[in-house]
């Protein structure tokens, strides 16, 4: 080993990152080991990722559609209609609620090592991030199967995600801070979440709502990007300049929280974990 | 004498060393022989033991060769053991210990305790640790919130750790003793930079190198391949530094033909290997060493040993090294500081505080 670390390019001396390239090291491993875990031992693998968004897609199209009779013709083409909603709400979904734990469970290495605590809520956010990509395949299935166009305004996508996926990171680091000092959090949250499912128009149209929740829904940050989502790919249109400072406000204010609640906290995690 | 002559065997093997204190590196032979009443046709067989471990090596079938040579794998003790099969039918053997040093280089013994022109990697000024018992108690909100309106949300102080100070030059080998829960932990949180101290001051300078345990920074999922990269990034490695490194690693590590098993097929002790391999394929300016490492078998142990004495050999790194444990201090440590209940004892040389230390256990 000795004569090794002499010869090689990279001496032993040399071998670290400075400060401010580690961690982007350190998100793409743990990206990529969330990544292989997920589908390690499944034998359609990253086919899932695909898949999932699908399959959900049509159980949803089959309930509501048929079912319950939402297949309003104002919507738009229904299936596509729901696989943007649910994909882009999953997002979000993913992200807090495995961001929410990500320092509890990185609690033996962050005894050990100083490593930036935000990294873990960060890095959560950003493979929800990548699962999003994947389910982009489905929704271009979809499209195709139910022959939606694709206009230009699909250009604006990365756009809507991106403050979605900022939106997100905001809340994984808020919530992966707070559960460290209250577990309750944690039980909270799943709550929350399945009532914001029902609280945005997912699966059924805004205009069934009652007046005053309409009037609300746009303090719903999640109706929000699910609408600017469908604006741009579904309905072809341009959302208005309101639309996108209300994404980008939304964004900021998630982050601006969440970075602060971390910031100001951190120091005391290891107290708590 | 009295006449013992009914007790006494016929004949008896006799194991002779050539050399009987070795340095790592050299080898020795050992000739067999046969005093007293020998039988016409006597055969060897020869194996060797570690000392606390198991069977080394032995020769197959006892044959007519006398003299076996013996390389040492790595320093220890070595018990090498003869058989002597008569053609009478009896079997019997006799041993003889070799002690092998851990090097035939002079420099990788304790390093000396004072270089004064030596810069300070870690200072230790005045640290205290408080913990607010109180507060770690609120594990829901409900609770929190009640006691909130009671008014009860009173602290009690514990202090982990009492005023400690010491330094650590470059190159020294410096070992933290003491029992279980006298704060030998805490105080390696402060160095590692995770837990800010409560009061006082802990400055260090340079890169720190921890062994990272089971459970850690490793997932059992992943294989040790997958688990090599993910570990070299969470202390904060280059990609192309591990990758020019891998082969060494895991070279160092002897897993060669596991690397693409899952983690969770493996016992600790090989864990404990990699993350060992891990740290100190790099040179930090401080490697932090400590029970970790004890999970890991003797033979390995012996090598990482080894490892830290060429580390701290070349007088660039300082190793801390932390455990309850006094004979691998005893071993590699210069310097040590004794911390009881939080309160410093002793800081000194190896010997004086080992000696302290010991005196209160015996």
């Amino acid at each position: 080993m000795q004569s090794a670390t002499t010869k090689a390019g990279v001496s032993a001396k040399d071998a670290w990152y400075p400060a401010s390239k580690r961690d982007i090291f350190i998100l793409k491993e743990l990206v990529s080991k969330d990544f292989k875990l997920k589908y390690r031992r499944s034998a359609l693998g990253v086919v899932w990722s695909v898949l999932n968004p699908l399959l959900m897609m049509l159980v949803m199209a089959a309930v509501f559609g048929s079912f319950m009779r939402y297949n309003d013709p104002t919507l738009g083409n229904y299936a596509v209609y729901l696989i943007l909603g649910n994909t882009a709400f999953q997002l979000m979904n993913d992200a807090t609620s495995q961001g929410m734990g990500s320092i509890i469970g990185a609690s033996s290495l962050l005894k050990k090592v100083k490593i930036n605590r935000y990294v873990f809520p960060v890095e959560k956010a950003l493979f929800a991030g990548v699962n999003y990509l994947f389910s982009l395949i489905a929704i271009a299935i979809v499209m195709l199967v139910e022959q939606v166009p694709l206009g230009v305004t699909a250009l604006l996508l990365p756009f809507g995600i991106l403050m979605l996926l900022f939106f997100s990171i905001g809340l994984s680091l808020l919530l992966s801070a707070l559960s460290v000092f209250f577990r309750d959090v944690m039980h909270l949250w799943s709550v929350v979440l399945t009532a914001w499912t029902y609280a945005t128009p997912l699966f059924y149209p805004f205009a069934i709502l009652p007046g005053w929740m309409q009037a609300l829904e746009r303090f719903n940050p999640m109706y929000v990007y699910v609408t600017y989502v469908r604006d741009v790919v579904l309905y072809q249109t341009v959302p208005s300049v309101g639309m996108h400072v209300a994404c980008v406000a939304f964004a900021a204010v998630s982050l601006l929280l969440g970075m602060v609640v971390f910031k100001k906290n951190q120091h005391k995690f290891i107290l708590f974990i | 004498m009295p006449n013992t002559s009914a007790e006494m065997p016929e004949w008896l093997p006799v194991a002779t060393l050539t050399q009987s204190d070795l340095t790592f590196g050299e080898h020795t032979f050992l000739d067999a022989s046969v005093i007293g009443n020998a039988p016409r046709h006597v055969l060897y067989s020869y194996y060797w033991n570690i000392e606390g471990g198991g069977l080394g090596d032995k020769t197959g079938t006892p044959g007519d060769q006398t003299r076996f040579g013996f390389i040492p794998p790595c320093p220890g003790r070595f018990l090498l053991t003869v058989e002597a099969h008569g053609s009478d039918g009896v079997v019997r053997n006799a041993s003889a210990w070799v002690t092998v040093r851990s090097s035939s280089e002079a420099t990788l013994k304790r390093p000396d305790v004072s270089q004064s022109d030596a810069e300070d990697v870690i200072s230790v000024d005045d640290v205290s640790m408080i913990f607010n018992v109180a507060s770690e108690q609120f594990g829901s909100l409900k609770e929190y919130f009640i006691a909130l309106m009671r008014h009860e949300l009173k602290f009690k102080e514990f202090r982990a750790l009492n005023h400690i100070s010491f330094n650590v030059k470059r190159g020294e080998a410096f070992g933290l003793v003491g029992t279980n829960g006298s704060g030998k932990s805490t105080m390696l949180k402060i160095i590692a930079g995770v837990l800010e101290a409560s009061e006082g001051n802990c400055s260090v300078h340079g890169s720190i190198a921890p062994l990272i345990e089971l459970g850690a920074g490793f997932d059992m999922e992943l294989t040790a391949k997958e688990n090599i990269y993910l570990n070299g990034a969470l202390l904060g490695y280059r990609k192309e530094f591990i990758d020019e490194h891998f082969n060494d690693i895991v070279e160092f590590a002897e897993l060669q033909n596991f690397m693409d098993m899952p983690l969770k097929n493996y016992s600790s002790g090989m864990v404990a290997r990699i993350a060992f391999a891990i740290a100190t394929i790099t040179e930090p300016d401080i490697l932090i060493v400590d029970e970790t490492l004890s999970v890991g078998d003797y033979l390995f142990q012996q090598k990482c040993e080894k490892r830290i004495q060429e580390l701290v050999a070349s007088g660039n790194v300082t190793v801390l090294l932390v455990s309850h444990s006094i004979d691998l201090v005893e071993r590699i440590c210069n310097r040590v500081c004794w911390i009881e209940k939080g309160q410093m004892r002793m800081l000194g040389t190896t010997d004086e505080v080992c000696a302290a230390y010991k005196s209160i256990g015996a």
